[in-house]
């Protein structure tokens, strides 16, 4: 499973994509380890309270995951996860 | 302990908006012209300057003013202060401050500078990009010199 | 008058004769300004069957009753006329300093007729306007002409101007601003072009005035606060500029790649904000009154490539990127600082330079067509020496000026054109995104996404979200943003600022500053009645429900590869209802009744 990262996320993270060989169950579990990784600019970019960070933009495989199952979004090896923070232009 | 109006051209993105909120504030509608800050663009390299009074500790304004209409301020801490009630129009000031931070309004009748706003000075509340800082004396540079510091900071840690 | 200026000026480029007339005050409360008001004064004193090359045309230069107040990034104006790209009211947006300095100058329009028998350029210096002669200044690149200008007139005259692409007649000609903003699409740098004139120059030591002053500032300080907090308004646009879009796009599977033959660009990353923020940018920009700073000041080292000046966006970076097939950023920036300086549209330019691509790879041109240019998907050197081929006129390049539809035509092909009513489609796929493919079908002036910014919902999550793979409720969202959009541009404001305001916090600002009262509801009936003006026109100009619609690719063809692969666009599914919600026939004419609540019968 390969996550990518943009924007600020970058910034945040210090690298543009991160490889796992096993992907974690949920988008849940993938955040949270995640913030654990990258700590708390990470976290509070991700996560608001329990909840998912409205001004995050999450996709899995193209698709927004607010359309998914949201954290409970289930992920397998297969997978491509792209995190954006919201993001603009014209 | 005095407040600077520093500038920080490097911050600046050419908006106007300080120009906007000055004439706004001491003429009370939007003209540029009437602006006490003046932001100048040179679109070929991209870059944007404003200028305003720097209210000079020894300002030729003061030396050349024969009615004693531009001065330092008694009331308040680093201002050259204008009176109005008092000053003539020589424009001898215009002559004297080697900026060209002073300019006399002929549709005014009146000398333009920057006279800090009463102490909040709005272009400083406008500028987007923190480009204009209202600081104390003492901290007046330490953004500057700090974002500085930060790079040998860094080039250190690598290192040690 | 507060906002407005109250009078309007008319320049008559024949009889060489310049008119100071009244705003006419009703039309100014009815349409604002900008693109209401230039659309309006098109429709009443523009003949429909007049050619819009020809001395009959005219052109209007608009700000808004907003421009040159502090209302936050507010300082817009637009370009209006008959476009000879494709016949519409064409309405070009843009940003710099110009619009505000017009009102300075005491003016709420600048109307252009007739045409000078050699080249000209305007002085206006408050209430002095001038023609003077341009014979000198014809033939240069717009920054050399802006500085030309400036030393005939005042350092600091704002000026805007045409390049040779316009002076060419070039259906996808730009009016450039300030050297480096553009009034972009349609072709209306062509109309400067055909009335001999070069460039307007204006310095105006005026005011804008305001109704309620501390109602005025309340709502701006409000404004103000709801973008700074918004990400994208706040900090997003100014780190990364519109070229961030790149890659969310490409995530989302709906990148169009090499001429919209696929969605997705495995290297996209190499031309997206993230990267022009570590490579070219020397600086962000502002235009005046901007408290967001998309623009970009960039420079390229590459000695290949080398220049200085603004740019990319991500609609440059798209069309001479992702979609030419090319990931090399360096080609790009010198591409769009080559088009600046040309005055020649990006996306249009970009777009038709991937068409002609296409057309070489399937070998319905070749390599005598193309001055011996292998003009394949990724060759970049091909990409650049095209471009600058199209803004010297010279070879090939001559045809590429003319605009895709019109090149792949010329060879049999328009299928192979990227375009809606003639006009090139921007940078998202509509197979990927459904509701942007209703926008362009739908565009009163053909491909375009800033009129009906649908992605700010689709792709952005800007406020509210609604999934871009279906078809539900699309047409309501597009005819929402179209009618919004068209009150916005023509108050002048910019459509950015929309990243943290909306109707309620522009109409307060527009109320505050007029001192006539705006609701939302009247603000958004503006932009309505401005839709359906604009769409009135487009039918005499013979444009009908057939053209309400996408290339047959979008429609049949699936994208290949990515996220979005095996989509194509439904608009079948949202035309229908889009007709019935704006309270159209089924042929899209507006009904009597719409006509009438809108007052434009």
């Amino acid at each position: 499973m390969t996550v990518r990262f943009f924007a600020t996320i970058r910034t945040y993270t210090g690298e543009t994509e991160r490889r796992f060989d096993d992907a974690p169950a949920t988008l849940r579990e993938l955040l949270t380890a995640l913030a654990a990784r990258y700590g708390t600019l990470f976290r509070r970019a991700a996560f608001a309270g329990a909840d998912l960070n409205p001004e995050i933009i999450i996709l899995v495989n193209g698709r927004n995951v607010l359309y998914l199952r949201g954290l409970d979004t289930a992920l397998s090896r297969d997978d491509e996860v792209s995190i954006f923070p919201m993001v603009a232009g014209g | 302990m005095a407040k600077v109006l520093m500038i920080h051209p490097d911050k600046c993105t050419g908006c106007h908006n300080c120009e906007l909120a000055c004439s706004f504030e001491h003429e009370g509608q939007f003209r540029p012209a009437a602006s006490r800050v003046q932001a100048y663009t040179w679109e070929r390299e991209g870059m944007t300057v404003p200028m305003m009074c720097q209210q000079c500790d020894d300002a030729a304004c003061v030396k050349v003013c024969p009615t004693g209409a531009m001065h330092r301020s008694v009331t308040r801490a680093n201002l050259v202060d204008w009176d109005e009630r008092v000053c003539i129009r020589c424009k001898m000031c215009t002559v004297a401050c080697p900026f060209g931070n002073a300019r006399y309004d002929a549709a005014s009748s009146s000398i333009f500078k920057c006279d800090t706003c009463q102490g909040a000075p709005e272009c400083v509340t406008f500028c987007p990009n923190g480009a204009l800082e209202f600081v104390d004396d003492e901290q007046q540079v330490r953004s500057r010199k700090k974002a500085y510091a930060a790079k040998f900071k860094d080039a250190f840690q690598e290192v040690s | 008058m507060f906002g407005w200026t109250g009078t309007t000026l008319r320049v008559d480029l024949t009889k060489g004769t310049v008119t100071r007339e009244a705003t006419d005050i009703g039309l100014a409360h009815t349409y604002l300004g900008a693109r209401g008001m230039g659309g309006k004064i098109i429709l009443d004193e523009v003949a429909p069957d007049t050619d819009a090359l020809s001395p009959a045309n005219k052109i209007v230069f608009s700000p808004g009753p907003l421009t040159g107040t502090f209302a936050p990034s507010a300082g817009r104006f637009e370009v209006v006329t008959k476009a000879p790209l494709n016949n519409v009211i064409a309405g070009s947006n843009s940003g710099g300093a110009f619009g505000p300095e017009l009102k300075y100058a005491g003016y709420d329009a600048l109307i252009i007729e007739g045409k000078a028998a050699k080249p000209v350029y305007l002085w206006i210096k408050n209430d002095e306007v001038e023609i003077r002669d341009a014979g000198a200044i014809w033939g240069h690149t717009t920054p050399d002409t802006t500085d030309l200008v400036r030393a005939e007139t005042d350092e600091d005259a704002k000026v805007a101007c045409i390049g040779p692409g316009g002076e060419h007649l070039s259906p996808i000609a730009t009016v450039m601003n300030e050297m480096h903003r553009a009034a972009g699409r349609s072709g209306v740098g062509a109309v400067m072009g055909s009335k001999n004139l070069k460039a307007i120059a204006v310095f105006g030591t005026g005011a804008v005035t305001v109704a309620d002053p501390e109602r005025f500032k309340t709502a701006v300080m409000k404004a103000r606060k709801m973008i700074q907090e918004h990400p994208v308004g706040g900090t997003g646009l100014k780190a990364y500029g519109t070229d961030v879009l790149v890659n969310i796009l490409n995530q989302t599977g709906a990148l169009p790649t090499r001429n919209y033959q696929d969605g997705y660009f495995p290297t996209a990353d190499k031309i997206g904000g993230e990267s022009l923020a570590a490579k070219q940018l020397v600086r962000p920009k502002g235009c005046f009154s901007c408290i967001i700073s998309c623009g970009r000041v960039t420079k390229v080292d590459n000695p290949a490539y080398a220049g200085f000046g603004e740019g990319p966006e991500y609609e440059t970076a798209w069309s001479f990127g992702a979609d030419c097939g090319i990931d090399d950023l360096d080609a790009i920036t010198k591409a769009n600082f080559l088009c600046n300086e040309y005055g020649l549209d990006t996306i249009s330019l970009g777009s038709t330079i991937a068409c002609a691509m296409e057309l070489f790879e399937r070998g319905i041109i070749t390599a005598k067509d193309t001055d011996g240019v292998q003009l394949t998907f990724g060759n970049v050197a091909a990409m650049v020496e095209m471009t600058r081929k199209a803004g010297e006129g010279e070879g090939f390049g001559a045809k590429l000026a003319q605009g895709s539809y019109r090149l792949a035509e010329s060879y049999g092909h328009p299928e192979y054109s990227m375009t809606c009513k003639k006009q090139e489609m921007p940078a998202y796929d509509p197979r990927g995104v459904q509701g942007i493919g209703l926008n362009y079908a739908t565009g009163n002036r053909g491909g375009c996404h800033v009129r009906g910014y649908t992605i700010a919902i689709e792709v952005l999550q800007n406020g509210a979200v609604m999934d871009p793979r279906i078809t539900e409720g699309k047409a309501g969202l597009d005819i929402t943003f179209q009618n919004l959009t068209a009150a916005l541009d023509s108050a002048g404001a910019c459509l950015f600022s929309t990243f943290g305001i909306g109707a309620p916090e522009l109409a307060e600002m527009l109320s505050a500053v007029t001192g006539v009262e705006y609701s939302v509801d009247e603000f958004m009936k503006i932009g309505e009645r401005i839709w359906n003006q604009e769409r009135l026109w487009n039918l005499t100009q013979g444009y009908t429900t057939a053209d309400d619609t996408l290339p047959e690719r979008l429609l049949k063809d699936p994208i290949k590869t990515g996220p979005a692969k095996g989509e194509v666009n439904r608009l079948g599914e949202m035309l229908p209802e889009y007709y019935q919600l704006r309270g159209w026939d089924d042929k899209g004419v507006p009904s009597k009744a719409k006509l009438k609540e809108l007052s434009l019968n």
